[in-house]
């Protein structure tokens, strides 16, 4: 048994390094479809958990409450709802983006803008006001202001992003419904995994899963380091 | 009283929150060559009134305008932020080392970069500082912190500066420093605003005081009551200026 369990794994890891073509390109897809749609939602996401924090307008509870919810959503119900939305007779069938990399973008959007706005708006909100009002009142346009403000904020900020990319890199149920895990073109690291492992394949099921382990590694340890630098502040 | 002279007027100037009326004043001028000793007990809104001075808060009633600065470009804000520097009682200073905070607000001044740099150095002296350069700043004790602040405004030297309560976190010696900080930058014509519920030793730069009680602020010439208490402060002949 132990014996098989060590084949697996050098198995595994001789994909990885002798860059089988097969299991690159899983990589590839996923980080690809997750990376688009992380950095299309970034930038309004941030701005929308700004605005949440700092302004006040008619409607904000309802929009912070129904944030909260998205965040909840299991991501197969936002696969089945972006799958409506792309089917042939659905609003937007005309796109033609159902299985193919751009749907899985949109339904990755989906997922992870309410993570990346709920924690920034946490993070603005419990930002000292002092920082705001000092950075001001040494001369630094508004915008200056603002980056001073991330500037300080610069830990809870990119924990919300690791978090946001984290779920979508490893999302299984959107990915599926919307991508359809088609070979080469759709198949990313989860549903390979959930396909390989059925099919009994777990040299290749292992070597993804390996993947996804040292990358959430690496990115835990950077951020611990970040975190640690951090100190607790006392005035 | 040059035309030129920078000043921040409040006219007319009633501050709430919600329900609680905090006080009301008909006109009040905050002008260079100028420094004048804000009284008034805990809770009476002397921090209100110096947020409301430095931009961060709008007046239930009345307007807050500025005079004598220079014209900001079109594509930026003439508010009054950013014209009256404001110290915070407990001062906030970035993440970064001491010289980072230090350096700060270099980056929004058009001043020659070489006479900055200049200043910069005076400074670190003039506050004891140099020791603690590369330190982190959130390090630093409550009068470190404050001298930081108040050595960071003597190297920009601002046209007003209001001070909230400097001396609270301050020893003897640390108050020695600030004092001298203050009193060049009294010669070079900054007009100030030092809040403080008591007279300590930065208050005897001040010629000119306010005082906020029963909802008014009272301005009055201070120079016959340097070294009284606060209580005879209020007996003082006083112009009332304010609308109650
Ligand atoms: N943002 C705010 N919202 C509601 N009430 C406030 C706010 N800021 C201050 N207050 C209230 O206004 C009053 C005046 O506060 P302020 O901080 O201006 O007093 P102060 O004169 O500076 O007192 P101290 O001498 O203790 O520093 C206080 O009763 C305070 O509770
Ligand atoms: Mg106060």
């Amino acid at each position: 048994m132990n014996e098989g369990w060590l084949a697996l794994i050098q198995q595994a890891l001789s994909l990885l390094f002798s860059l089988d073509p097969e299991v690159w390109s899983i990589i590839s897809v996923s980080f690809a479809v997750s990376f688009a749609a992380l950095a299309i939602t970034l930038l309004p996401s941030m701005v929308l958990g700004f605005l949440l924090a700092f302004t006040r307008f008619p409607g904000r509870w309802l929009v912070t409450n129904l944030i909260q919810t998205l965040q909840s959503i299991p991501t197969v119900v936002i696969g089945l709802l972006v799958y409506l939305l792309l089917t042939r007779m659905g609003p937007l069938g005309d796109l033609k983006w159902l299985f193919t990399q751009k749907g899985m973008i949109l339904g990755q959007m989906l997922i992870c803008a309410p993570v990346l706005v709920a924690m920034s708006q946490a993070a603005f909100t419990s930002v000292d006001r002092r920082a705001w009002e000092t950075s001001r009142t040494l001369g630094a346009p508004k915008l200056s202001a603002i980056w001073a403000v991330c500037r300080e904020l610069k830990v809870p900020l990119l924990l919300a992003i690791v978090a946001a990319f984290s779920r979508i890199l490893t999302e299984i149920g959107c990915s599926m419904m919307v991508g359809g895990n088609i070979a080469g073109v759709t198949r990313n690291i989860p549903t390979a995994i959930a396909l390989e492992t059925s099919k009994g394949d777990f040299a290749q099921a292992i070597a993804l899963g390996l993947v996804l382990l040292v990358l959430a590694l690496i990115l835990n340890f950077a951020l611990g380091t970040l975190r640690g630098k951090a100190e607790p502040r006392s005035h | 009283m040059t035309t030129n002279t920078a000043k921040i007027i409040a006219k007319d100037l009633e501050m709430r929150f919600e329900d609680k009326h905090l006080f009301s004043a008909s006109k009040l001028v905050f002008e260079q060559n100028r420094v004048i000793h804000l009284q008034g007990d805990n809770g009476c809104g002397k921090t209100t009134l110096m947020k409301l001075l430095a931009g961060f808060y709008q007046p239930t009633k009345g307007k807050i305008y500025a005079e004598g600065f220079a014209i900001a470009p079109w594509w930026r804000s003439n508010s009054i932020t950013g014209k009256a520097l404001y110290l915070h009682q407990h001062p906030y200073l970035f993440e970064g080392s001491v010289l980072y905070n230090l350096t700060y607000p270099q980056r929004f001044l058009t001043a020659d970069k070489a006479q900055l740099q200049a200043r910069t150095e005076q400074a670190i002296d003039k506050a004891q500082l140099r020791h603690l350069l590369n330190q982190a700043a959130s390090s630093l004790s409550g009068g470190e912190k404050q001298r930081l602040a108040i050595a960071r405004a003597w190297i920009i030297q601002p046209k007003l500066l209001m001070l909230d309560e400097p001396t609270s976190n301050m020893d003897k010696h640390s108050q020695h420093l600030v004092l001298q900080m203050i009193t060049d930058l009294k010669q070079q014509g900054t007009g100030m605003l030092i809040s403080s519920h008591q007279t300590c030793m930065l208050t005897k730069v001040c010629d000119h005081a306010w005082l906020v009680s029963d909802k008014t602020i009272t301005t009055d010439n201070v120079s016959t009551l340097k070294d009284t208490e606060p209580t005879q402060v209020e007996l003082a002949p006083a112009l009332q200026v304010s609308a109650g």
